[in-house]
């Protein structure tokens, strides 16, 4: 995936060379896009919640692009291997990587409406999440870009932790809303928040499954050690 | 009370192979190639091959221009005993017999295995004839067995349609595909085992491609196939194995549909994936 020797008809592989560039730049843009949708809700940063928004429509373009490239070189170059492999992963990253977009402008949208709750709820268990999946969705998109294997199956078994710090948000939440009713929509945002991140790092090991499987040709299981639901007696929404 | 549930082992990772099932059940192997060498003349062509070809299915046989691949196809009816300094060390077993050692009948063996050729090859005379030669080289038949048979070989490559009124007329006024089709029906018409093809259809247009394609895909569930072809989304389309060969080697032999996903060699990738030299 991009560290085979060059194919006999050059263009092929510039073409290549420039779907993997679209992803890349959707992979920079959306780590961008989740760093100032956090930055709005931990540090109640006003400016941070415009930007994600406006970068969507530049994220969605991309995905177009990927796309319409993807079945071009699907139908002209008839791929075999790990080309092939690289052309589908590319078109399901691109996928997940504009969902990630999606949920960043939904976090940042959400800051101006959870800032009441700030100081009487500790961030601490958001902030370690955001961290978390920061981190996982830099490593999937690093190993996007270098074709890393060993790196997306790292990312594919961090995820366990970010689901355990949202279940234990999400208990956390619940207790609050019962003891004061009326930061019931506060905390009903914060929720969403959270699982919005919840989701994008989701999103991010979906990116290091297709990377996995590009790069070696090998599944990693469908089934991820999970942890989270099994810790709480609180039935959770899904 | 406390059930012992047997837990199965998952690895790590699980391969993408749609053919993993039918894994289970394999063809019995209808050919068998043991440890094979070719020479022509001093120039050693094929090294050491060892390749089963499964009953019934399609083997598609892949590489570049003088990687072997034809060679071992003429090798697989003895077509080389044709020409001198050609030799062959090592095993073919067919019917349990080693189809290389001198004591074996040649035109019984090869009206057992079949061969059709990259350019069609009618004989100059007509439709029918063409069809009843290849059976009266090998059986006495009666006139109406004889018409019987070749309306059964026709229809099997669905030409008969298009020729049932002009049997007599000359097999070389058809066009390229119906001609080829006509050297397919001439080759099953003595009712082979295996049928060998060498780049069948490199000769015709995208239709005619498309038809013989669809005849091998019929006869592989009476006939061995082996193909050798240039075109890997022929080999693709048709195959249920594909064996890769580089330089007179065998390099690899998979399932057709992990050989185009996930090829084990490096050279198989390069070669497939148009990165070679």
């Amino acid at each position: 995936m991009g560290n085979e020797p060059a194919h006999t008809i050059t263009r092929y592989d510039q073409e290549l060379d420039r779907l993997r560039g679209i992803v890349a730049r959707m992979g920079g843009l959306v780590e961008r896009q989740t760093a100032q949708a956090i930055a709005a809700v931990v540090n109640q940063n006003e400016e941070a919640a415009l930007e994600p928004p406006e970068l969507d429509p530049e994220v969605d373009a991309l995905e177009r692009e990927a796309e319409m490239l993807a079945i071009r070189i699907l139908a002209l170059r008839a791929p075999m291997a790990v080309d092939l492999r690289v052309i589908v992963a590319v078109l399901k990253m691109s996928g997940d990587l504009e969902r990630i977009g999606d949920y960043a402008s939904s976090i940042a949208r959400r800051a101006a409406k959870v800032e009441v709750l700030d100081g009487a709820i500790s961030f601490s268990a958001l902030r370690a999440m955001a961290r978390l999946v920061q981190e996982n969705l830099h490593m999937a998109v690093e190993s996007m870009v270098e074709n890393d294997a060993e790196r997306a199956q790292e990312v594919w078994k961090a995820d366990t932790a970010v689901d355990e710090l949202y279940t234990t948000m999400f208990r956390e939440l619940v207790t609050y809303m019962m003891e004061d009713p009326r930061k019931i929509a506060p905390c009903i945002h914060l929720l969403f928040v959270a699982k919005n991140l919840e989701r994008i790092g989701d999103h991010a090991t979906n990116i290091a499954e297709r990377v996995y499987y590009a790069v070696t040709g090998e599944m990693l299981p469908s089934v991820r050690p999970r942890g989270g639901a099994a810790r709480t007696n609180i039935e959770q929404p899904e | 009370m406390s059930v012992e549930v047997p837990v199965k082992a998952t690895g790590m990772t699980q391969p993408l192979d749609s053919t993993a099932a039918s894994k289970d059940t394999p063809h019995p192997v209808a050919m068998q190639v043991k440890g094979l060498n070719f020479y022509y003349g001093t120039s050693h062509a094929l090294h050491d091959i060892s390749l089963d070809f499964p009953e019934r299915s399609v083997t598609g046989m892949i590489g570049p221009s003088g990687c072997g691949k034809s060679t071992l196809l003429r090798v697989l009816n003895r077509m080389y005993d044709l020409y001198p300094g050609q030799r062959a060390t090592g095993e073919v077993i067919f019917d349990k017999q080693n189809i290389l050692n001198s004591g074996v009948d040649l035109n019984v063996l090869r009206s057992r295995i079949g061969m059709v050729f990259q350019k069609p090859t009618p004989f100059p005379m007509s439709i029918y004839d063409n069809i009843a030669f290849g059976i009266r080289l090998h059986e006495r038949v009666s006139r109406s067995e004889m018409d019987g048979r070749v309306e059964d070989a026709l229809r099997r490559v669905a030409l008969w349609p298009e020729v049932q009124d002009r049997l007599s007329a000359s097999a070389t006024a058809l066009s390229g595909g119906q001609q080829q089709r006509l050297c397919i029906a001439r080759t099953i018409a003595v009712r082979p085992e295996v049928i060998l093809l060498d780049e069948p259809t490199s000769a015709l247009d995208p239709v005619s491609t498309a038809r013989i394609e669809e005849l091998l895909d019929e006869l592989k569930t009476e006939f061995t196939i082996a193909i050798v072809t240039h075109n890997m989304q022929q080999a693709a389309r048709c195959a249920d194995q594909v064996a890769f060969f580089y330089m007179g080697r065998l390099i690899e032999v998979d399932s057709t549909a992990r050989m185009f996903t996930t090829p084990r060699e490096q050279q198989t990738q390069d070669y497939i994936t148009g990165r070679f030299g």
